[in-house]
């Protein structure tokens, strides 16, 4: 059977079709990302926490919002380099920026945040304030800071916030919680102390108290605006870049973890990850099965005694103990849970090959072949291993899963790469960190689903070609 | 008849299994330097401990230095870290073969024992509870659904199958696992997510008897969910395998009855492939319950692996499991090879 029309049978199956197309989605998705991410995703990115620091923690996707009856917040992201208006002031020019934030869920954010990076001034540090105007017109200042002075045999100009920006955490920030309790007391003519407001700021900020009870808020919608000042000391100073964060209960296409990973990008490289995976573990495993197997069949004698015996004893050994022993002493490394997996894979197909070539070591063709003079590599080589390659190309698809699962329970037991994130040990930290009795589902379903379906590609793929490759199960359907 | 050669290469296969795991057993803890790396971290904790008894006696540091180093060497020369380890290795495999395993660094048994032994020895019923329950249910799931399968071929009940059996090989029976807590314990409320028994556990024997079968039902379910597909689907293709033949042919056209041609003729020629089958099923479950135990915190061994692994790992702990591991399974395959050779005549004529 030439190729097109193996193609041709392969297509025309359901699982074939399904498994072909299946694949490509995941060949397209893993090109992607080894074109989008960069190559060390795993240690500058996913283990780096500085990254999520503006993210929300464990929170759902975006799209859980439109199976709730009642939205939740999504996660806002003021970003602002080139300061919107300039205004002189007697003490110098004052930039701002105004972030306008139309708010319609009676959830609070789950956090404020602001950073400021790159101030740069040439002699008297700037001072930054930020405001928070709200739909009911009241405002109030939730933020002062003065950058850092000179430091003593220091010279201008100053580059403060450069390599490190400054990162604020409002809702914990102390000088905030008395802005909002000044702000209650003048206002509403509530008086609370640090304590009772603590813990509780985004909700005062983003609610109206109602009544006796200090418990009591109601949700304030609408159109808040927030304004942030630079009070500049002379021409040419300047604020780098401001960025305010109003924490969402909702994120990104996939929600985040507990450490406010992006899990999306998790899940994302996890594809190009897989994939290599079961293919280099299938690829050397069928590789060494079948030189083994054509070796022990076709040479016989003691060389097909020693194969037999050592790949009876490896067969037969349970391999998820040895791996997990092996990994703990050796230490943790992606390269060494494919060399595991190479090392106790292939013995099941030296035996299938041995079986297949002792039979065919019987026919005239090889006999005559011998006779002419061929050498045994030649026979082996160019007469009996293109006979068994289509069966072997089918095994080699059939192994690609077996590698995938084994490595992502082996991630599940903490002995993942740790330089490498994959879906099972997206699992293992959702099941360590206990996500999953909290019921932080979308932490715990969809790297499963992505392990499953993945090894369901190679399955389908491998039915698929099953009836191509062995022409007795190509029969009509009953 | 001589029935005592096959069971003797048999179990003799089984014994070199054995044996050649715990040689890699050896030659990775020796060539990687790790047990040099235990050795000498005991020695150290163990001078430690004495510095501060001796504190109490000798006041001069130049003198402590001097006894603490001699105490060293005599301790290096006791524990053999004097001598390589492929002297020394050799020696601590015959003693963990005689199942001296040593002692835990933080993990303790139930009882509060520190010995290696202990630990790991009162989860293997624990272990093999959940390991043979759902082995043999879907196992017996497997004969029925396979033989009777094996009468409607081309169904849409047999295509089902066969369809179910390629997936199940795809799924991670943990996450399976992980799903049912998340739906059945988390959401649903309807069984435990974890554990053996309840807090606190019933006294009385039956409450906490069915108290336990709670708490398995959910690990053994996952379990089986996984395996029986494939394990229908083989013994499907077993038995058509041999209803074609011609000898089944002939006992009905003598016109026996078909109950006594599916039990005599088909699954009794069937059952040592059934058996084989079920045997190669065998290492998957072992892997399976070490992971399905980790999830559902079932207090086996594979959890305990798991403990080990977490925080300080008990490197002492991990070597004895792997061991005793291997052993449990060569054990079972063991019985299942005696098994095979009582219902495979033919085994026993030739070699």
């Amino acid at each position: 059977m030439n190729r097109a029309s193996a193609l041709q049978v392969l297509l025309r199956s359901g699982p074939g079709f399904g498994g072909v197309s299946l694949l490509c989605l995941l060949i397209a998705v893993a090109v992607y990302v080894l074109l989008v991410f960069p190559l060390d995703f795993g240690e500058s990115r996913w283990s780096n926490p500085i990254v999520w620091v503006d993210n929300p923690k464990a929170v759902p996707p975006v799209w859980t919002n439109s199976l709730r009856r009642e939205a939740r917040p999504p996660h806002r992201i003021f970003e602002g380099t080139e300061p919107h208006t300039v205004q002189m002031a007697r003490s110098g020019p004052v930039h701002s920026w105004r972030f306008p934030l139309t708010y319609a869920s009676s959830h609070p954010p789950t956090f404020l945040a602001v950073t400021l990076a790159d101030v740069k001034y040439a002699e008297r540090p700037p001072l930054v304030l930020i405001s928070l105007k709200r739909p009911d017109g009241k405002q109030l200042r939730i933020y002062r800071h003065t950058v850092r002075g000179p430091r003593e045999g220091e010279s201008g100009p100053f580059l403060r916030y450069g390599r490190t920006p400054l990162r604020v955490q409002l809702s914990t920030d102390e000088a905030t919680v008395t802005a909002v309790q000044n702000f209650l007391a003048d206002e509403f003519d509530l008086r609370l102390d640090g304590a009772q407001i603590g813990g509780r700021v985004d909700q005062f900020l983003f609610g109206v108290p109602t009544g006796d009870s200090v418990k009591a808020l109601t949700p304030l919608t609408g159109d808040y605006e927030i304004i942030v000042q630079a009070a500049l000391r002379e021409e040419g100073d300047s604020v780098g870049k401001v960025r305010f964060v109003v924490g969402g209960a909702v994120f990104g296409l996939m929600g985040t973890d507990s450490l406010g990973r992006d899990l999306a990008r998790g899940l994302l490289f996890g594809v190009p990850v897989a994939l290599f995976i079961g293919v280099i573990s299938a690829l050397m495993s069928t590789a060494i099965g079948t030189s083994l197997g054509i070796a022990s069949g076709y040479l016989g004698g003691r060389a097909d005694i020693t194969i037999q015996r050592i790949s009876d004893i490896v067969a037969n050994v349970p391999v998820l103990p040895l791996l997990i022993f092996m990994l703990f002493i050796v230490g943790p490394s992606l390269w060494m849970i494919i060399f595991i997996l190479v090392v106790f894979g292939w013995p099941g197909l030296t035996i299938q090959i041995r079986s297949m070539v002792l039979h065919m070591r019987t026919n005239q063709l090889l006999e005559a072949i011998q006779s002419l003079g061929a050498s045994r590599r030649r026979v082996m080589f160019r007469h009996i291993l293109p006979q068994i390659t289509p069966y072997v190309f089918a095994q080699l698809i059939f192994g690609a899963p077996a590698a995938i699962l084994s490595e992502a329970g082996l991630s599940f037991l903490g002995l993942g790469d740790p330089s490498i994130p994959t879906w099972g040990q997206i699992l293992e930290a959702g099941f360590r960190t206990g996500g999953i009795y909290l019921g932080y589902w979308w932490w715990i379903v969809p790297p499963g689903l992505c392990i499953v379906l993945t090894a369901l590609t190679f399955m389908l793929l491998g039915l698929g070609i099953e009836p191509v490759v062995n022409p007795r199960l190509r029969r009509s359907p009953p | 008849m001589s029935l005592f050669r096959p069971l003797l290469v048999r179990s003799l296969t089984m014994v070199g299994v054995f044996f050649v795991v715990l040689l890699m057993l050896v030659l990775t803890l020796g060539l990687t330097g790790f047990s040099d790396r235990i050795l000498a971290a005991t020695i150290g904790e163990q001078l430690r401990a004495e510095r501060t008894a001796l504190a109490e006696t000798i006041r001069d540091p130049d003198e402590m230095e001097k006894v603490l180093e001699k105490r060293r060497e005599e301790l290096e020369i006791f524990y053999g870290l004097r001598t390589p380890w492929y002297y020394r290795l050799p020696r601590t495999a015959l003693r963990v073969l005689t199942l001296d395993l040593g002692e835990a660094r933080s993990l303790r048994s139930f009882d509060g024992s520190n010995r290696v032994f202990d630990i790991v020895t009162e989860r293997v019923p624990n272990s093999m509870l959940l390991l043979t329950s759902s082995f043999i249910i879907t196992a017996i799931i497997g004969i029925i659904g396979g033989s009777y399968l094996a009468t409607r071929q081309g169904s849409w009940l047999d295509r089902f199958v066969s369809g179910f059996a390629a997936v199940s090989f795809a799924i991670p029976t943990w996450w399976i696992g992980i799903l049912f807590i998340l739906i059945l314990s988390i959401q649903l409320r309807i069984l435990p997510s974890g554990g053996m028994y309840s807090t606190p556990p019933p006294t009385e024997l039956l409450p906490r008897f069915f108290d336990l079968v709670s708490h398995a039902l959910l690990p053994i379910i996952t379990l089986v969910l996984v395996s029986f597909g494939p394990s229908i689907y083989s013994i499907r293709t077993i038995t058509l395998n041999i209803a074609q033949e011609d000898h089944v042919k002939i006992a009905r056209a003598k016109g026996l009855p078909e109950s006594r041609v599916r039990l005599r003729h088909i699954l009794r020629v069937a059952a040592p492939p059934i058996v084989t089958g079920l045997m190669f099923g065998l290492a998957g479950s072992v892997s399976g319950s070490i992971l399905v135990e980790t999830v559902f915190n079932w207090q086996g061994m594979g959890r305990l692996y798991y403990d080990a692994l977490a925080g300080t790992p008990d490197e002492n702990v991990i070597v004895a499991l792997t061991f005793i591991f291997t052993l449990m399974y060569v054990v079972i395959r063991i019985v299942l090879e005696v098994l095979y050779v009582f219902l495979d005549p033919r085994v026993r004529y030739t070699d």
